[in-house]
């Protein structure tokens, strides 16, 4: 359970639940609404993970709470109902924390020869 | 503008909403339902199991997060624990009271655990087919039943909603293999019949297209069974090299089908190709086909069905010598499943109401119990309170309580519903389909923890919700003197009076199918099925080719049987009564010509021996029964039953007319008399018109000779005491031909009626345990309501009230309580009544006898349970009464 108190040091909230990696992770290009979230997720899973509204919205529940998340003013004007979210300044420094430690572990990975080094 | 299912789903997601705390709903209940709206435009209906999945567990998670803090007290793991200990030392202290609880739950959930695994096994698991809702049983209405070779043709061409359809018949055949020839039931089958329900072969292939083509030879090659290669061929490995002889003719086996493709029936041995000959003409009257078909996906039974019916309504234009115009031909398409099941539908969901009825009586008893002992603990409960327990630490203590009962309870009742299933299984007829899977498996499992985590709320709320209000100070206040409160009391009582009106339900319901089932053994059967024993005889057809080889067996074999001791008389027939029937068959009678064969009566053809008279006491009401002298070359004769001579002859004595077959060459046969109408087609259907032909004449007058034959033995004693002997006898006479279903005549109405019957006892036994339950509960409440008032009843007494008229007021207060749930329960059964209505035979749902029946059980176990604690009262004497603090 995320902390009710944030402190404003990212490293406090790692290891990300893969779920929430996921989410930040579509958050980070642009806003998102809810339904999008979901799509984001089935296309990068290749459908493994097709989350439905109320487990979603507690973990963006919990990512708000935690102020990584937070409500965004609408696109379209004309549709008050659909609600977008971003990415907050902080969200973005956790989601990078989290990023740089599992590249560590990546690295560890290759080192171990769990997997052959990407070639970039 | 009506709720499109849509806007309905739409509602009910918004409604469902609620579920989750208020502020988790204030921030993003629209956004749900906007993201709802999205997910429902693009799937289809078989989302909802998982939105809903989603919905509970998601707002169970939420709530179980926020609830906490709302309060000045948390439910943590220890405040569980600590509850979890005092409940069990709690209940360790009353044993008498945990037993009866226990015992009282365990019989509840164990009798649905064993009702639901009969359930889960026979209606809720699919079929054991590729994609089985596709599959779709095709045949016609009454009176044509089934389907001609040139009009599966034509279906299987046109009907377009179905990708294949494939022809089967059944055939039963012996076969011998290893051990002694036997019968086997089997099955023609068309090409792409195991395609359609897609079904590959344990070992090697199923039938190429090109084996159903007409040959001149028999098809040498034949598929078998699981159980046919284990137990007839031990399982062979090289069983596909191998050759078996099926009515001796050698065939190669060229594929066994896995165990458990029981289709068209269970016990389907051999499949073997159907040849079929779509060119001649005057099949298409001959309707000997059953269909079975695979949809497109997509397509739905009914518009099959549909299509099938445009079809089949254009015909009679077509062919108008071949159906009758009064007699249209109606194609009737359905699920598989609706086919194989519907008939065992009713009784299965009757049983299921029946046990949940017990098991809701089963809750307000141990509710009951519950609230009596929460009296009994207001004391402690309100020194709990005043010592800063909050009112939801007292609800969640309960419901620890009621859990740990109804688990345990459940747990106990699962042991009773193993013992239960093994039971059920011996009792169950054989008529029941897939009772091969009835089992305890995660599904009962899963189903006996979730009927007990329910019953434990159901029964735990109640109690758990005054605990929460019951206030502490008066509690105190009242002091040990204190007696039940009166809103305990009035929930003690409308408890009980439910009690009673579910049990009134239950013991109408059982009641009114006891009528039914007497009322269906009582039907006039016709003859006398006494000290008769029926066997089937199968004549291998390769070695009775000639008329004259079969005639000479059963002849022989009838004398020989004849001259068993205790055997009073033999005689043979082509089908068994009662069970059994003929095909129906077009005829002429009396010389009128007919246009076509659309024109012509018809009637079921039986071919008996003269013994068959005589040995089933079928009574002869005008002319003679066949003899001796109705032999081979003697004048064909025949006998016909009243419902032949009505629907013919009406009005006129019908000795000495003719009637032949529909066919050229057949000889006109004259008939010499009338017998009464037998049972036959199963109890409770009509006897159809029956004409009797000699056996060795049958083969003229009426196309052929039966090989496959019933005998029937009339005995002294026992019939059983003879089945030995006369197998031995078919054997010393033809060792190739086997015997197979030796049983009693009154075994054989007993198959009749097997399900019903089994349903009524099962469902006779929930009433009396229901009965049992609500005594117990009047009881409860009555002793209980007697203790209290010890006091009040010694100070009666000693002012002179005789034992008599406070006996009296005691078992009133017994019926009154009695007589609220009487007439509320058999208003009950009448709302209810037609629920059970297609399960009843010759008894109405207000059947008054079974109604007064029921009123009066219940009134006198109520006076009985009100009798014992009175007088257990009047033994206490009032001195003493008094003395004590009441």
């Amino acid at each position: 359970m995320a902390p009710r108190q944030t402190p404003d040091d990212p490293d406090a909230l790692l290891p990300l639940r893969p779920v929430e990696l996921l989410l930040l992770t579509m958050l980070a290009p642009g806003d998102r609404h809810g339904y999008g979230l979901r799509q984001d997720i089935i296309d990068h899973t290749g459908g493994k993970l097709a989350l439905e509204a109320g487990s979603l919205y507690r973990h963006i529940r919990r990512l708000e709470d935690a102020r990584l998340v937070a409500e965004a003013a609408s696109p379209a004007p004309d549709d008050e109902r659909r609600i977008y979210y971003h990415l907050t300044p902080f969200g973005r420094k956790v989601l990078a924390a989290e990023m740089l430690r599992l590249r560590a572990l990546v690295r560890l990975a290759e080192r171990h020869r769990v997997i052959t080094p990407a070639r970039s | 503008m009506p709720p499109t299912p849509l806007a309905r789903g739409e509602r009910l997601y918004r409604w469902l909403l609620r579920l989750y705390p208020e502020r988790f709903r204030h921030r993003y209940g629209d956004a749900m339902l906007d993201f709802y709206r999205q997910r429902r435009g693009s799937a289809g209906p078989g989302v909802w199991p998982r939105i809903l999945f989603d919905l509970f567990v998601s707002a169970a998670a939420e709530r179980l997060r926020t609830e906490p803090r709302r309060l000045g007290e948390r439910i943590t793991v220890n405040s569980l624990l600590q509850d979890l200990r005092l409940t069990l030392r709690g209940l360790g202290r009353t044993p008498g009271f945990t037993a009866v609880v226990l015992l009282t739950l365990a019989l509840g959930i164990g009798a649905n655990a064993a009702i639901f695994s009969v359930v889960n096994g026979v209606l809720l698991r699919p079929l054991p087919f590729h994609d089985p809702h596709r599959i779709v049983d095709f045949r016609h209405q009454d009176p044509y039943w089934n389907i001609s070779e040139p009009e599966f043709k034509d279906y299987r061409r046109d009907v377009r909603p179905l990708e294949r359809l494939a022809a089967y018949t059944g055939y039963d055949a012996n076969l011998a293999g290893d051990q002694e020839p036997v019968r086997i039931t089997g099955a023609r089958v068309s090409d792409g019949f195991f395609d359609v329900l897609g079904v590959a072969p344990l070992l090697g292939r199923t039938y190429a297209p090109d084996e159903e083509k007409p040959a001149q030879a028999p098809s040498p090659v034949i598929v078998i069974s699981e159980a046919v290669w284990r137990t007839h061929f031990g399982s062979d490995p090289k069983i596909l090299t191998r050759e078996v002889r099926l009515n001796g003719v050698p065939r190669r086996v060229i594929g066994v089908m896995p165990a458990r493709f029981g289709f068209p029936e269970a016990g389907t041995g051999v499949w073997l190709p159907l040849r079929l000959n779509y060119d001649s003409l005057w099949t298409r009257n001959n309707h000997y086909l059953l269909l079975v078909g695979r949809l497109r996906p997509g397509a739905t039974a009914a518009q099959a069905n549909a299509e099938a019916n445009l079809l089949s309504h254009r015909w009679p234009k077509d062919f108008p010598e071949t159906y009758a115009p009064d007699q249209p031909l109606v194609a009737v398409v359905q699920p598989l499943r609706e086919r194989v099941l519907s008939s065992s539908r009713p009784y299965l969901v009757t049983l299921l109401g029946a046990v949940g009825f017990v098991l809701l009586i089963a809750c307000a008893n141990v509710a009951n119990l519950l609230l009596i002992r929460g009296e009994a603990r207001r004391r402690e409960l309100g020194i709990r309170t005043a010592l800063g327990a909050t009112g939801r630490r007292l609800v969640t203590q309960q419901l620890t309580e009621s859990g740990v009962l109804a688990l345990a309870g459940g747990g106990l009742g699962l042991l009773l519903a193993w013992g239960g299933v093994r039971a059920l299984l011996r009792l169950a007829p054989a008529t029941l389909p897939r009772l091969e899977y009835v089992k305890l498996d995660a599904a009962v499992l899963v189903f006996t923890l979730a009927v007990s985590i329910g019953t434990g709320l159901l029964f735990g709320l109640l109690p758990a919700l005054r605990a929460a209000r019951g206030g502490a100070a008066a509690a105190l206040r009242e002091g040990a003197r204190s007696s039940s409160s009166r809103g305990g009391s009035r929930m003690r009582r409308a408890l009980v009076m439910g009690e009673v009106a579910l049990a009134v339900v239950m013991l109408s319901g059982a009641g009114l199918l006891v009528r039914s089932l007497r009322s269906l053994q009582q039907v006039d059967i016709g003859f006398d099925a006494e000290r008769i024993l029926t066997a089937r005889i199968n004549l291998p057809p390769l070695d009775y080719q000639v008329d004259a080889r079969a005639i000479s067996f059963v002849q022989q074999l009838e004398e020989r049987v004849r001259a068993l001791p205790g055997v009073l008389s033999a005689g043979t027939m082509g089908w068994t009564p009662v069970v059994g029937g003929g095909g129906t068959w077009s005829i002429l009678i009396d010389g009128r010509v007919v246009k076509d064969i659309a024109a012509s009566p018809s009637a079921d053809p039986q071919q008996v021996t003269p013994g068959f008279f005589p040995t089933l006491g079928v009574q002869i009401l005008r002319g003679r029964a066949l003899t001796e002298q109705d032999r081979e070359d003697a004048a064909p004769v025949a006998v016909i039953n009243e419902a032949m001579a009505k629907k013919l002859w009406p009005g006129q004595d019908p000795l000495g007319h003719t009637l032949k077959m529909f066919n050229p060459t057949s000889p006109w046969v004259t008939i010499v008399g009338v017998a009464r109408d037998i049972l036959s087609r199963g109890v409770g259907k009509d006897t159809p018109a029956t004409m009797f032909f000699p056996y060795a004449q049958a083969g003229k007058s009426a196309y052929f000779i039966p090989r496959q034959v019933t005998i029937a033995v009339k005995t002294t004693q026992s019939p059983e005491a003879v089945s030995r002997a006369l197998s031995r006898l078919v054997h010393e006479l033809d060792r190739g031909a086997p015997v197979s279903e030796v049983r009693s005549m009154e075994a054989v109405m007993g198959t009749a009626l097997a399900s019903r019957r089994f349903t009524t006892l099962l469902l006779g036994w929930f009433a009396g345990l229901a009965l049992l339950l609500a005594g117990l509960g009047i009881y409860g409440v009555i002793a209980y309501g007697v203790t209290q008032r010890t006091y009040e009843i010694g100070l009666r007494q000693a002012l002179g009230a005789d034992r008599g008229s406070v006996l009296g007021l005691i078992v009133t207060e017994g019926l009154r309580l009695t007589g609220t749930g009487l007439v509320v329960g058999l208003l009950a059964t009448l709302a209810t009544g037609q629920l059970i209505r297609s399960l009843l035979v010759n008894v109405g749902v207000t059947d008054p006898v079974t109604l007064f029946a029921v009123a009066l059980l219940l009134a006198a176990v109520a006076a009985l349970a009100s009798w014992i604690p009175a007088r257990r009262a009047m033994a206490v004497s009032p001195t003493e009464a008094l003395r004590g603090d009441g």
